[in-house]
């Protein structure tokens, strides 16, 4: 649910790739920032790679503009290691990420409509 | 040769991960002290997934991939941080104007308010019933904003009438029980209108100021 003081997502498009990625990696549970690297290029077939900086420096900024937090519970303790920060997606970093999938769906659009994409 | 491999790991391992956290000194000190521990423990997850992979040739690609992504996080760490310095650096220059302001209106009413009395300039003694006020509210009630808009959030604005108003109250009181004790041709009119200027006269630069430099995080 937005809260009241919650910025409108369309403030934060276009979202940079980093970021829409990290977001991504997010959406269906919490991770610490290797195992956000390893979803990404797994799910891209090694096509996009996030370096340890950008990913830290768009957590950073994530976190900074509430679409992204750190968790307080840890996970099972069988899996967590202390060194490890864990993040989250907040409902506003839901909110955007939905915000930026529909602007791209759009473009999308736009661009079979010129025929620019194949149909397969 | 397994076991040459398992051996050298940790050696390449520990170069790696010493180098590395040697090259974190490209990125700002806040942004380095706030996630080092996390940048080496991800480098060094890289860098052992990377040597199972494909061992050396695995290492060169992530080395490579590694300094890519550390001269551009840097470079935008460092472009962020000299936008807030920039900001905190104007904020500091329009705080300075405006002491700097404020002190030169108090010396031009302080040197009017003298060649008034020095040349007993008839035609400007209700104007010296305004310099008086304007020199000694200025004086207490610019310090006592300062200082409240320093040491708390409270807007700037309100902070400035609320505190001219109550100082022209008290001062008022005091100039008028001061005045009736020692004054028998005391009166109370022009002293009333000097304050009542006054007050409308610092009220007015505070909300010129706050009009020209809006500061929305002030709640």
């Amino acid at each position: 649910m937005a809260k009241k003081n919650d910025p409108e997502p369309s403030e934060f498009l276009p979202l940079t790739p980093a970021m829409f990625h990290i977001l991504l990696a997010l959406a269906d549970r919490e991770r610490h920032g290797y195992d956000i690297m390893v979803e990404v290029q797994e799910r891209t077939a090694g096509e996009v790679r996030i370096g340890p900086g950008t990913l830290y420096g768009s957590l950073k900024r994530m976190v900074a503009s509430r679409m992204v937090e750190e968790c307080d519970e840890r996970p099972d303790p069988e899996f967590d290691d202390e060194r490890r920060r864990y993040y989250r997606l907040t409902d506003l970093g839901l909110r955007v990420a939905r915000a930026e999938a529909q602007r791209l769906a759009d473009l999308v659009r736009t661009a079979k409509r010129k025929k620019l994409l194949s149909k397969a | 040769m397994g076991e040459s491999n398992r051996s050298q790991q940790p050696i390449t391992e520990s170069v790696s991960v010493r180098l590395y956290r040697a090259l974190l000194r490209a990125y700002p000190s806040d942004f380095r002290d706030h996630y080092r521990t996390e940048l080496v423990q991800t480098f060094r997850d890289c860098h052992r997934a990377a040597y199972a992979r494909t061992r050396f040739s695995g290492l060169a690609g992530l080395w490579l991939h590694t300094v890519f992504d550390l001269v551009h996080s840097a470079s935008i760490e460092h472009f962020e941080n000299l936008g807030r310095e920039d900001e905190a650096m104007n904020n500091l220059q329009r705080q300075v104007i405006a002491v700097l302001g404020c002190i030169a209106i108090i010396i031009a009413a302080f040197v009017l308010q003298a060649y008034v009395r020095n040349h007993d300039v008839r035609s400007l003694l209700l104007f010296n019933y305004v310099l008086d006020p304007l020199v000694v509210t200025g004086v207490v009630g610019n310090l006592i904003v300062f200082v409240l808009v320093k040491a708390t959030s409270f807007n700037a604005f309100r902070t400035a009438l609320w505190t001219f108003l109550t100082v022209s109250i008290v001062l008022l009181l005091v100039a008028v029980l001061l005045g009736l004790s020692v004054d028998p041709a005391f009166r109370f009119g022009p002293v009333l209108i000097g304050y009542v200027v006054s007050f409308l006269f610092w009220v007015g630069v505070h909300w010129l100021w706050s009009r020209g430099h809006a500061e929305p995080q002030t709640a």
